[in-house]
């Protein structure tokens, strides 16, 4: 890949540990890539899987999902939901053919500033490898240039 | 007497009784192969029933439809155990009471109609058993083996084709017993998730919600698949969803009628090894 390509990332993520933990990557001065879009929502049980398809549509490289430990959610089972949903969801989308790789999943407490910090950088490192998600992106340029006449 | 015999005079009976408002059965069809549902309201109405072979729709769709059981009274319906599988996923999710029903149970087996004992649904309950451990149609497993064993842009191309002939009729949704919902996701448009238009982004995008709100809640019946007028193999993928909620949680769509909705429930020993 060309080294000018700067993947767009966007994170779901919720409000009570994700979101804390960037927030204490951030107060921590810490680094990480600036490629990631972060979208607060108030839990991980929130975040419906059109959210990704969403992302996605709109030019998204690869998509994060985040949120609270497993006994760790502030509405003590959101995020217990969201993993089952997750775990369907993500066979769904191996099997239509859209990579793994770039819908990622992970739990992140509001303690772990620098976990959050380290992810982003891998995940920004492995979709630049990976390149821009021209595959999916064409279909949204097919409509664009249809509705152009 | 032969089973359609039978089914017919006791239909009558019901509803001559008046114990049920109303029998959804099958009638003749456009053609000598075809069977078309037919709702009976009258013991004379009854006598046009048909059981034979070609009965092969699902008729639970039509329980969920236009408020039929609001007045709490009581329907009789014929059913084929994937009928049944559907029935229960239904009352599991207490869109229907399973003493509003009565049931007309048959199976299919080599072009022949067997009946199936019972008449309510807590009779059935050895059926859901005997359907988890039942092998799903080969050709569907062979086909979904195929694509998994392609690799993932393999697949996409594959999809891509297959889902760039889809015209969004939507009638995939409205074969389907489990697409009850009063407004359909992609009837929203604030804020509007699915594009409407019939291009290929957007069908993908349908195609997937659709795939997804059916995960763990399909009982394989085929409407959906039967139902596309442009031959989209749904099967592959309602077979790979209930394949995956049978691997990753041990659960199986309409075994019985009082399971937990599979994606409304959760262990906290849950398979997480996705999970970063």
């Amino acid at each position: 890949m060309s080294e000018s390509f700067e993947p767009k990332i966007v994170a779901f993520v919720c409000t009570y540990c994700t979101y804390a933990g960037a927030d204490l990557a951030g107060t921590s001065r810490l680094k990480y890539a600036p490629n990631v879009r972060i979208v607060r929502l108030p839990c991980t049980g929130r975040i419906s899987p059109m959210f990704i398809l969403k992302a996605l549509q709109k030019g998204a490289d690869s998509v994060l999902v985040s949120g609270c430990h497993p006994g760790d959610c502030h509405f003590a089972a959101g995020n217990y939901h969201a993993r089952r949903r997750w775990t369907v969801f993500r066979a769904l989308l191996a099997f239509t053919g859209i990579p793994e790789e770039r819908i990622r999943f992970s739990w992140v407490s509001a303690a772990e500033g620098a976990k959050f910090a380290d992810l982003i950088n891998e995940i920004t490192e492995e979709t630049k490898k990976l390149g821009p998600f021209t595959q999916y992106q064409e279909l949204q340029k097919a409509i664009e240039t249809q509705s152009s006449y | 007497m032969g089973i359609q015999e039978q089914y017919r005079s006791e239909a009558a009976e019901l509803l001559s009784s008046g114990e049920v408002k109303l029998v959804i059965g099958f009638g003749a069809g456009s053609t000598a192969d075809r069977r078309r549902p037919l709702f009976a309201r009258t013991p004379e109405e009854s006598e046009k029933l048909v059981l034979d072979q070609n009965c092969i729709a699902n008729l639970t769709t039509y329980l969920v439809a236009g408020g039929l059981l609001t007045d709490g009274k009581k329907v009789a319906v014929f059913l084929k155990p994937d009928g049944i599988r559907s029935l229960n996923i239904l009352i599991a999710e207490s869109q229907v009471k399973a003493e509003q029903v009565v049931i007309f149970g048959f199976a299919i087996e080599n072009n022949e109609v067997t009946p199936l004992e019972g008449r309510s649904i807590s009779d059935f309950a050895k059926l859901g058993e005997k359907l988890r451990t039942a092998t799903p149609p080969p050709s569907v497993q062979e086909e979904a083996e195929r694509l998994e064993a392609m690799g993932s842009s393999g697949r996409f191309e594959y999809w891509k084709e297959q889902f760039s002939k889809c015209i969004k009729c939507y009638a995939c949704r409205q074969a389907c017993p489990m697409c009850y919902c009063r407004r359909c996701i992609v009837d929203v448009n604030q804020p509007q998730w699915v594009s409407t238009s019939s291009h290929t982004l957007g069908n993908f995008e349908w195609n997937l919600v659709r795939a997804f709100h059916l995960a763990g809640r399909c009982a394989a019946c085929g409407a959906c698949d039967r139902a596309c007028p442009v031959n989209i193999p749904l099967r592959l993928i309602n077979y790979r969803m209930g394949k995956e909620v049978k691997e990753a949680f041990d659960y199986f769509a309409g075994e019985s009628s009082d399971q937990n909705p599979v994606l409304a429930s959760f262990r906290q020993d849950d398979p997480e090894t996705f999970i970063l």
